[in-house]
């Protein structure tokens, strides 16, 4: 197992390697002349060091020398300006990583109850008009573009009715919990709304599987009540490998996520990409996409590694 | 005929039902998914009318025509005027026919890639395997929505192709079914890749090599015909998340651009007029829905159909 | 006789790799393997599951390319054209037809991999599965329609359509049912019969090889432990194995037989293998010698015939 958690760390790594050049070479590709679009935003530019930059950098450097240059220079932790904002690229996504976390986190917290409660009842008599009606609610869930659903919601609560704000992000200057709350409503349904489809496609059938097996009959059998057995044997049997479900999952709902924050105003990992992507500032974008790509693989490497854990076979390969 | 007992009592006389007919038997039965057909067969029935719809009714839904924005819907107009007073229903529809279209032939390349590596890796084992298969995983692992913006962000022009020719309604369009295809095709390799290592060894492959079969003629003859049931249904389930990707990125404004119309980048001007024009962002989003949830039932559809073990 | 196929010291390692830090183990699914199959014999290869039958009828095939030590298409040919004149017949009759081609198609396969015309060959395939007992218009019909034993008919149509010198018959009857087993086994015989053929019969029933082998040969974890004629095999076995073999089979066991012999414990892992006799850790009549030194496959005292490998044997 230590083993290879360790392989798969060293694999994360690579890949990550792989994706810095990847990515280099893309944002390289974007619009604009790459070394003035790195150059621009740092407040220390004077003439010498930017000559110096361009030097690094310049028109006549090949792609991999220059990409080796901003390596090294990111392994000693300078990660470059931003042209957009005038600041370290740290300095701005960091905030806007943990806003997403936030995001992220709300729901997360939703949708695992939501799933369960929803997949236990689907699970209850299969092929039952409630099953029928969340089966049709779960594909839904996969159907719908979440950048639409966040509009028609914005349409309905904000516009029409004026319940819910249509930003995510309050005005105020140190928001207080609940009012941050109030402004997360809407992002977050849209979020929920999106993730708990494939949740609860999941919970109903591993539900679906556990109740016909025969522990759930001895389960019965000993004559526990339908609740205690459904609640204490047939969903604790399903939420344990629900931990890779999830994990797996967040690569999706951080790709969810971003798309969201866009519509909502919300300045997180999302807004940050787009815009350094739209007003071409290359640092912001490569850094942002590489911190995208960083929880991409780490929510695998865990879905991964509870996999193995959970799954005894695996291990012994 | 020798004279052994053959035990031919069973060979029956005319050939039974074949797995097709089972299978279609199977899928009719399926309402939400013979529904479903039903609502893709008349959505793209509709978006293809686009053109004779366009002749028909005198429109064109390109023109701009300033004296007649968010105009309610009339005889002419049955869905209104936009913001730029063009046609709701004909850019709709025109919309539909990209949106469909990308979808397809996202798909058809997706498959086509995904197959390709899944069966090398699968049939061939060994290195190659290995190797194909951490280059999925590494596919796997990026963050799809960003990573697609990036690839819908690369300036064509750097690449060698000329301004003009890189901002060609034609090559924007192959460039979306490209990049969507370059980051979508992990499923299906995975699913072929299963697929071949499962027929690769069964032993009428053997017995072609031993006869003197080759790889590719094994892979031809032997795999492809018996790989195509997991394929159709992972191909099919990857039309609706295509049209998804499409019109993620055609809304952020890196896909189809306007003044083409496409289902997301009609979503994109209403987002600025939800205030003054509610019903314009409705629509399209309503039509995104509503085919993608389609395909998604039609692809279950499929999926019990060829393998009635699945049904749960 | 004239040998058709001589196996020369053959030995096939399988490396088996432990996920991406490799701790490389082999797998010796056959080590030292000499024997020859004569024209128009069969020859029975018996032993337990896991002891290298299948590998060896693969490799044979040409399916599996040996570690080392040479198979070679000998004399018998006489400058036969074909490279390897070998078809497989498997054990599981459902597996062994691709189910999305038509029977005629399977069957003439081999002649299509020979770049033979499809009429012609489609001509051919009718023919073939008249001799094997299906009336022509199976050819137009889907493997699913046919029952195990007939599938099995039309497996071993495929294998001669290309008139191999040797078929290799991997437990082909072990997937049937009783009823139908006599039956192919009735087809085997009659083919036989009708043209110059050698089996490489491959079972673990020794009441079916008694039926039908000219030779045996014992396997026991990748080695052979005995080769003899089949009258030599069942009356008078020489290897201790073999001996432990028919005890299991009172029916036609009719070899000396001391109480206790039968098998006791499991075969061992062919990954590490015991030192010495393979055999020693159920032998009942191991000693010291048999922990530490291989025996060699030499005639047993007084049957020049017959080959053991056993510093015991009768
Ligand atoms: N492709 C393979 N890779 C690794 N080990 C194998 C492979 N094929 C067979 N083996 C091993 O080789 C040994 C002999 O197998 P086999 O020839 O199938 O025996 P039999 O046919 O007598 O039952 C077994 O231990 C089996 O597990
Ligand atoms: S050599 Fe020894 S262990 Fe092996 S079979 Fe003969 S007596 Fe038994
Ligand atoms: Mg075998």
């Amino acid at each position: 197992m230590l083993r290879y958690t360790f392989f798969r760390l060293v694999q994360a790594a690579f890949v990550l390697l792989v994706m810095t050049f990847l990515l280099f070479m893309l944002i390289g590709m974007m619009p604009g002349d790459p070394v003035e679009n790195m150059l621009e935003g740092n407040p220390a530019l004077t003439p010498e060091l930017a000559r110096q930059m361009r030097e690094l950098y310049g028109v006549g450097v090949p792609l991999p020398v220059r990409y080796w240059h901003w390596l090294t220079a990111a392994f000693q932790g300078d990660f470059g300006f931003s042209s957009l904002y005038f600041r370290p690229v740290l300095e701005i996504l960091g905030p806007a990583l943990l806003q997403t976390l936030k995001l992220m986190v709300a729901t997360i917290v939703l949708s695992i109850p939501l799933s369960l409660l929803l997949g236990a009842i689907a699970a209850l008599r299969p092929g039952g008009w409630m099953d029928t009606a969340i089966s049709f609610f779960a594909f839904a869930s996969i159907s719908l573009p979440n950048f639409w659903l966040s509009l028609i919601l914005i349409i309905v609560f904000a516009v029409q009715f004026g319940w819910l704000p249509a930003s995510g992000t309050p005005l105020a200057d140190n928001p207080s919990l609940g009012l941050q709350i109030y402004h997360s409503i809407l992002p977050v349904t849209v979020l929920t709304m999106f993730f708990v489809g494939p949740l609860l496609r999941y919970v109903r059938a591993s539900m679906i599987e556990t109740m016909s097996s025969d522990y759930i009959r001895t389960a019965r059998a000993k004559g526990l009540s339908e609740t205690t057995v459904i609640v204490k044997h047939a969903l604790r049997n399903a939420l344990i490998p629900m931990v890779t479900v999830l994990a797996l999952g967040f690569g999706m709902l951080f790709s969810g996520a971003l798309v969201v924050e866009t519509i909502f105003g919300i300045l997180g990992m999302g807004k940050m990409i787009f815009d350094a992507i739209r007003y071409v500032d290359f640092n912001l974008a490569l850094i942002g996409l590489l911190l995208a790509t960083i929880v991409t693989l780490v929510s695998n490497l865990l879905a991964d590694l509870a996999y193995a854990w959970l799954d005894p076979r695996i291990t012994l390969k | 005929m020798s004279a052994i007992d053959t035990g031919l009592a069973g060979i029956p006389s005319a050939p039974r039902q074949t797995i097709w007919q089972l299978r279609r038997k199977r899928f009719l039965r399926n309402k939400p998914a013979v529904i479903a057909l039903a609502i893709l067969v008349t959505l793209t029935a509709l978006c293809v009318l686009a053109y004779p719809y366009s002749l028909l009714m005198g429109l064109d839904p390109n023109e701009t025509n300033l004296l007649m924005r968010f105009r309610p819907p009339t005889a002419t107009h049955w869905l209104g005027t936009d913001s730029l007073g063009r046609d709701v229903l004909l850019r709709l529809m025109y919309g539909g026919q990209v949106s469909i279209a990308v979808g397809v032939l996202g798909t058809l390349l997706t498959a086509l890639i995904g197959i390709l590596i899944g069966v090398w890796a699968g049939f061939l084992g060994g290195k190659v395997d290995a190797f194909l298969m951490r280059l999925t995983d590494v596919v796997i692992a990026l963050p799809m929505t960003p990573v697609l913006i990036v690839l819908g962000a690369v300036d064509l022009s750097k690449l060698g192709l000329s301004q003009a020719l890189a901002s060609s309604p034609g090559v924007v369009f192959l460039r979306i079914v490209v990049i969507i295809a370059l980051v979508d095709w992990t499923t299906i390799a995975r699913i072929t890749r299963a697929a071949t290592i499962e027929v690769r060894q069964r032993e009428y492959v053997k017995a072609a090599t031993v006869s003197g079969a080759r790889h590719l003629y094994n892979v031809l003859v032997h795999v492809l015909p018996n790989i195509t049931t997991p394929i159709t249904v992972a191909a099919t389930l990857s039309v609706g998340r295509i049209i998804l990707f499409e019109s993620t990125l055609s809304f952020l404004g890196f896909g189809i651009v306007p003044p083409t119309p496409s289902w997301g980048n009609m979503l994109t001007n209403a987002q600025e007029l939800i205030i003054s024009a509610p019903a314009l962002a409705v629509y399209p989003g309503l039509l995104i829905f509503l085919t993608v949830i389609s395909v998604n039932f039609v692809g279950d559809g499929i999926r019990i159909a060829f393998d009635p073990r699945s049904e749960k | 006789m004239n040998a058709l196929v001589e196996v020369d010291n053959l030995n096939l390692h399988f490396p088996i790799d432990d996920g991406f830090f490799k701790e490389k183990l082999t797998l010796r699914a056959l080590t030292d393997v000499s024997f020859s199959v004569e024209e128009d014999e069969t020859l029975a290869i018996v032993g337990e599951s896991g002891s290298g039958k299948t590998t060896l009828g693969y490799t044979i095939s040409g399916l599996l390319t040996p570690t080392s030590g040479r198979i070679k298409f000998g004399a018998a040919l006489g400058g036969h054209s074909q490279k390897r004149p070998v078809q497989l017949v498997f054990q599981d009759p459902f597996s062994a037809l691709d189910p999305r081609m038509m029977v005629g198609d399977i069957v003439a396969e081999p002649l299509r991999l020979q770049g033979v015309s499809r009429a012609e060959r489609l001509q051919q395939a009718d023919d073939v599965l008249e001799q094997v007992g299906l009336p022509a218009e199976s050819a137009r019909r889907y493997p699913h329609e046919f029952s195990g034993g007939q599938r099995q008919r039309i497996a071993i149509a495929r294998a001669l359509i290309a008139k191999p010198k040797l078929i290799v018959a991997d437990e082909p009857l072990s997937a049937l049912d009783v009823s139908i087993q006599s039956q192919i086994l009735n087809l085997l015989n009659k083919i036989k019969r009708d043209r110059t053929i050698s089996y490489l019969f491959i079972s673990h029933d020794l009441g079916v090889v008694h039926h039908l082998a000219d030779r045996v040969i014992v396997l026991y974890l990748g080695r052979i432990m005995e080769i003899a004629s089949r009258q030599d095999l069942f009356a008078t076995p020489s290897h201790p194995y073999t001996q432990a073999l028919l005890e299991s089979v009172p029916r036609i066991g009719r070899g000396r037989r001391k109480p206790g012999q039968a098998l006791k414990g499991e075969i061992p892992t062919p990954l590490s293998p015991p030192p010495g006799c393979v055999f020693h850790t159920r032998c009942p009549r191991a000693q010291e010698v048999c922990r530490r030194q291989i025996p060699e496959l030499l005639p047993a005292p007084g049957r020049p015939e017959q080959l053991s490998a056993c510093h015991f044997k009768d």
